[in-house]
């Protein structure tokens, strides 16, 4: 009498043998093999959005087209407008960031390895989640005006709350068997934050640095769009007050593609450095 | 090697609260020299709880404990977990090196050493997740032994690990042991391996007292398939039978 799973799940019919994943890798039609892959969904994705646009752009009159945001986008290179507003908005994004990066980073370990540090400073962290990006740029307008020092601040401000979240969660959520085994062989405090704290938490620092430019990056182009002198927000503020939305949408698809090709070109392949130890075989 | 003495040692989780559990109840021992002694006894009866306030990981509640190496000075210690405690992140040579005290190149002669004795002088270059249980455990013993500890502290290291792998490592920790000479302090609920390993057993009962305290006077090396260790660990698991009707009857018994 058979036994097998065939059996088991369709009792009356007699088993079939189950393929090797080999066999049915070579049996898989042609066009599976083609478009059954993670490149050619990625492809896929991008355009049903452009598909999407079209069609949305055909139905309301305001929506500007593909086409449109494309040319727009071609005349402000042409302009000159979009190195020079890109290179200042990236000065003050960076500046901004990395701020937010060490300061976090110092702080979420801080609040990870101290209850008195976490206890000081666990409200002005949530403070700091709680409040818009938009509160933040008018602040900063307010206090330092329509220079550089603005949009920093803002992004720095925005920022800096997800990075100390992310890094805390971090540290909690080290091994109590490895800071046993450190403390049981004398292992000096900064050798600890060395090689077991900050390696531990590489993985959080890289989801807060995500976040850091996810929500930084809002920051800095608030700032720019309600006090900034030049930048990708302050030109794209000047398309909407001309009511020129395919020059505004350009702008919009500019920084949307820096987001993604700067997650694709350096966060994935940091993030997978940071954990070639775990992928080890 | 290390001097221990242990004296009226009490320990108490939960003080002053309902859920108060004293684990170690005036305890009184010395630990001298040369020697691999073991502590045995049934689960909860604070074997580990011993080895944890013996390296300072816990505060013990009552009582004195001293440990002191071979100048004087404070013991220097290696202790080797029921898992390995390797950092993931870090080679295995990283591993051992984050225990040292610097990382010249005499330390790292001396790592590389202890690799080698355990098998391992290939593999110093690879991850933990790349390594099997047996092999991982054997970083965690040549870990310990490189430190060249006065005292070294040892908590069912080979508990997780399947008969015939940690019947290898019991082997190969005689012969480190045998080159080495330190002084050991072995956790274990296995009177079979403790007679196997040991010059001394002491057995901790329930309520975390002191029940009887062994010497082993049997030649080395030893197997567990000798006729004479097998008697031995006989009639010591015939004693700690004893012990469990014991405090199963009761203090009136």
């Amino acid at each position: 009498m058979s036994t097998t799973l065939g059996d088991a799940v369709r009792p009356g019919r007699s088993a079939r043998p189950r393929r090797s994943t080999t066999e049915l890798a070579q049996q898989a039609p042609r066009w599976q093999k083609l478009f059954a892959t993670e490149l050619a969904a990625r492809i896929a994705a991008v355009l049903a959005f452009a598909v999407f646009w079209v069609v949305l752009s055909a139905v309301f009159a305001r929506v500007p087209g593909p086409i449109a945001v494309v040319a727009n986008l071609i005349d402000e290179f042409a302009r000159g407008e979009v190195f020079g507003n890109f290179g200042v908005t990236l000065y003050r994004f960076g500046i901004g960031v990395v701020l937010a990066l060490v300061a976090g980073t110092a702080v979420g370990v801080l609040m990870g390895l101290s209850q008195l540090s976490r206890a000081f400073l666990e409200s002005p962290v949530l403070v700091g989640l709680s409040m818009p990006a938009i509160i933040w740029s008018f602040l900063t307008v307010m206090w330092f005006g329509f220079g550089d020092l603005s949009p920093i601040v803002t992004t720095f401000l925005t920022a800096v709350p997800f990075v100390v979240l992310n890094v805390f969660q971090g540290v909690r959520g080290i091994s109590r068997d490895l800071r046993d085994m450190s403390a049981s062989y004398g292992v000096p405090f900064t050798r600890q934050v060395r090689e077991l704290v900050l390696p531990a938490v590489t993985g959080f620092v890289a989801t807060g640095a995500r976040y850091a430019v996810l929500m930084g990056w809002n920051g800095v182009l608030l700032a720019e769009w309600f006090g900034g002198s030049g930048g990708v927000g302050y030109r794209a503020r000047y398309w909407y007050d001309a009511n020129q939305f395919a020059g505004f949408a350009a702008w919009v698809v500019l920084f949307i593609a820096f987001i993604v090709a700067l997650d694709r070109l350096v966060f994935d392949p940091l993030v997978t450095r940071a954990f070639r130890w775990r992928d080890a075989r | 090697m290390a001097i221990i003495t242990v004296k009226n040692l009490t320990k108490t989780f939960n003080i002053g609260t309902p859920r108060a559990s004293r684990v170690l109840d005036d305890i009184s021992f010395d630990v001298r020299g040369q020697t691999f002694v073991s502590i045995v006894g049934p689960s909860g009866c604070g074997k580990s709880t011993l080895l944890n306030i013996i390296s300072g990981v816990e505060e013990h509640t009552a009582g004195d404990i001293t440990l002191t190496g071979d100048t004087g000075k404070p013991a220097r210690m290696g202790y080797v977990f029921q898992n390995p405690r390797l950092l993931p992140w870090r080679s295995v040579l990283r591993n051992m090196l984050y225990v040292q005290d610097d990382r010249s190149p005499d330390t790292v002669a001396r790592v590389r050493r202890y690799l080698d004795m355990v098998g391992l002088a290939k593999n110093g270059d690879y991850y933990p997740g790349q390594l099997s249980g047996g092999m991982q455990q054997r970083v965690g013993i040549a870990r310990a032994f490189a430190v060249e500890p006065d005292l070294l502290l040892m908590d069912e290291p080979f508990s997780h690990l399947d008969a015939i792998t940690a019947r290898g490592l019991r082997a190969q920790l005689q012969d480190i042991w045998a080159q080495s000479k330190k002084t050991v302090i072995f956790v274990t609920h296995d009177v079979v391996e403790a007679v196997e390993l040991s010059d001394r057993i002491i057995v901790l009962q329930p309520g975390g007292t002191i029940y009887e305290d062994i010497t082993i006077d049997l030649p080395r090396p030893r197997r567990a398939s000798d006729p004479t260790v097998a008697t031995l660990q006989a009639g010591i698991l015939g004693r700690l039978e004893d012990m469990k009707k014991r405090v199963a009857a009761g203090p009136a018994a």
